[in-house]
């Protein structure tokens, strides 16, 4: 069993606060994405559970223990760096050895592991190689060998598939979660890449400007976003944010003025809804039924662009000045100038306060 | 990467980088033929491209003629010689040290007013030496460092200092750090990661430096002129003086001089040119 856990973490420079009041908490088998926006303080909180920058306050817990003032050695972590961080002049099994030859293992045993790790990971005809001899993704199963070598308390990932093109990123994305889920560690991986967080994590916790939004399932992150920034991150197409004016409510039927109509859209529950307030709405590109008759639940626009998805398209409908997207299979033979009616799929639809978070 | 085939670039653009590269090298070999040459032969003109060689240049550099026997007596020029490679080895060395732990600090442990510091650095080397040889000078007869080895290695070493430590900065801010970092993760210390990791991968800049280094202290005149006495004196100085105060200049023996002045230099350049390239082309590669 290892955990690892955050503490009001903040990390400061100058008047600049990277990471502002950090909390979490990752079990053994979990595996924690933090995910954000380029500077968003992902990598310095990462750096800092690995003793490689120091908290300006908070507390870190490995295994309940306070590790806030042990060095990167003692706090027994293991990371697979964004560059992969190889050393050039060893080669991949001397690289990989080099966390061992620390611990004062015999050479028997570090022979023996590394041929483990090259098993896993298919190592084994390159072992020989130096780093700049290598291709990016063996270079990148390296660095993830090189991690998971030793057997350390949690396991510390920054961008490991950033630099892999998109085949190579699908595999070893898959590879690295096998991996992960045979370890049985606490894990954290960093990334900018939705789709990568979203594929590998068991938690994700949503980042900006130094601060957690939102920590959950990836599911849950996907369909019950905490607040606008959240709901506009996560997904592709992002979701349409459209700001909303309450008129009335009739038992969970709420009336909006959206775009300069008035809609009635069906909710699950029961909100409490202000005249006064401006709200804004969240609907997912895939959230709506394209409806062929216009009705008083359905948006009317005209369609401005579409794009090609591949399987899908995705439609920019526009309304007066506004514009909202979605997507469609490219079966329905839809073209630019075509006047069509949408309406918002029943509890699909997100409703944010004027602070930005979700009713 | 490409491989690049010898000779690829064609007959014309080898002849003409050839005509260029002899026009270059043109004084140098006429220096060489000049030491091989007798007396009639130097001052032969138009010059005598077909000679006899001779080593009675090199021989006299060592042993010149006594005016009043008949004896061959010593020179000392073996002594200037190995002062010039006993001074200037051991101010590169002292300045690569030096020089190399600064940069690291420097690159690595910024202080507050960083970019301030380096440029205090630079600004030693901004007057020219003319203007504080006298303060030197009088500095070095007072502190009896004039006409020692302490005090023209310590003098060159101050002299080498910036132009290593900014040379050497650069190499080390155009490392990766993350592998500074990997080795800290997997156990290693502040020290180990400085030789195990850093210097290692400056070897190149290392070499660039050291070289360039060499050369600047190798060539020096000036403070090898005023601050060494007879025990310490450099090449150079002694080159200078048998062009000074003679009634006419035996060309022969100082172009031997000159041979002999350039085999150090060219050894450690030959030896290190693999290095230096990558030294002098850091940074213009992409990564």
């Amino acid at each position: 069993m290892s955990t690892l856990e955050l503490q009001n973490l903040t990390k400061q420079y100058g008047a600049l606060t990277a990471v502002n009041n950090a909390s979490l908490k990752v079990n053994s088998d979990e595996v924690l994405c933090l995910l954000g926006p380029s500077g968003c303080g992902k990598t310095t909180t990462l750096r800092m559970i690995a003793g490689l920058e120091f908290a300006t306050s908070g507390d870190i817990f490995i295994n309940n223990n306070n590790v806030n003032n042990k060095n990167t050695r003692q706090r027994n972590i293991a990371m697979a760096f964004q560059f992969y961080a190889l050393y050039p002049s060893l080669s991949v099994s001397e690289n990989l050895a080099n966390p061992l030859y620390a611990e004062n293992i015999s050479s028997e045993i570090i022979k023996r592991k590394i041929g483990e790790i090259a098993e896993i990971l298919q190592l084994k005809n390159i072992l020989k190689r130096k780093p700049h001899q290598l291709a990016e993704g063996e270079k990148q199963r390296v660095a993830v060998g090189r991690a998971i070598i030793r057997d350390p308390e949690c396991f510390l990932f920054d961008e490991p598939l950033s630099r892999l093109d998109v085949q190579l990123r699908e595999t070893m994305r898959g590879q690295i979660k096998e991996v992960l889920s045979d370890l049985k560690k606490a894990t954290v991986i960093v990334t900018h890449d939705q789709l990568e967080a979203l594929t590998m994590a068991t938690k994700i916790a949503v980042m900006r400007d130094g601060l957690i939004e939102q920590i959950s399932s990836p599911h849950n992150i996907f369909a019950k976003p905490q607040n606008i920034f959240v709901a506009g991150f996560i997904g592709t197409p992002q979701m349409n944010l459209i700001s909303a004016q309450f008129i009335k409510k009739e038992n969970n039927i709420c009336q909006f003025n959206i775009f300069g109509q008035n809609i009635n859209i069906k909710f699950a529950q029961n909100y409490e809804l202000d005249p006064n307030v401006s709200y804004t709405m969240g609907i997912r590109p895939r959230s709506f039924e394209f409806n062929v008759q216009q009705n008083t639940e359905t948006f009317s626009g005209t369609i401005e662009l579409i794009e090609n998805m591949g399987a899908e398209i995705l439609l920019h409908v526009k309304n007066d000045k506004n514009t909202l997207r979605a997507v469609t299979s490219r079966t329905n033979n839809l073209r630019i100038g075509n006047k069509i009616h949408l309406a918002p799929k029943i509890n699909q639809t997100h409703i944010f306060n004027a602070d930005g978070k979700v009713l | 990467m490409r491989k690049r085939v010898v000779g690829e670039a064609g007959w014309s653009h080898s002849a003409i980088a050839g005509a260029v590269g002899f026009i270059y090298f043109f004084p140098v070999l006429f220096i060489i033929l000049t030491a091989f040459r007798n007396r009639m032969d130097t001052l032969a003109t138009p010059p005598k491209w077909f000679f006899s060689p001779t080593f009675e240049n090199f021989y006299h550099i060592f042993y010149r003629s006594s005016s009043t026997t008949s004896e061959y007596i010593s020179t000392g020029f073996h002594m200037y010689f190995f002062n010039s490679i006993y001074i200037s080895g051991m101010s590169v060395i002292l300045a690569l040290i030096i020089g190399t732990l600064a940069a690291y600090g420097f690159s690595r442990h910024p202080l507050k007013g960083n970019e301030t510091y380096l440029f205090i650095i630079l600004t030693t080397r901004m007057l020219p030496p003319i203007i504080v040889i006298i303060p030197i000078f009088l500095i070095f007869r007072l502190t009896g460092l004039a006409g020692s080895y302490t005090g023209i290695i310590m003098m060159y070493t101050c002299f080498n200092l910036p132009f290593s430590i900014w040379m050497m900065k650069s190499f080390f801010d155009e490392l990766n750090t993350e592998i500074e970092d990997a080795a800290r993760m997997d156990g290693a210390s502040e020290r180990s990661v400085f030789f195990g990791i850093c210097i290692p991968q400056v070897k190149a800049g290392l070499a660039a430096t050291s070289v360039f280094a060499l050369i600047l202290t190798w060539n020096e005149f000036l403070f090898a002129l005023l601050l060494t006495n007879k025990t310490t004196r450099t090449m150079p100085n002694a080159m200078a003086r048998t062009i000074g105060g003679e009634i006419n200049v035996d060309y022969g023996l100082l172009a031997a001089m000159i041979c002999l002045f350039l085999i150090p230099i060219f050894f450690v350049t030959y030896a290190l040119q693999n290095q230096l390239l990558r030294g002098v082309t850091f940074g213009t590669i992409k990564k």
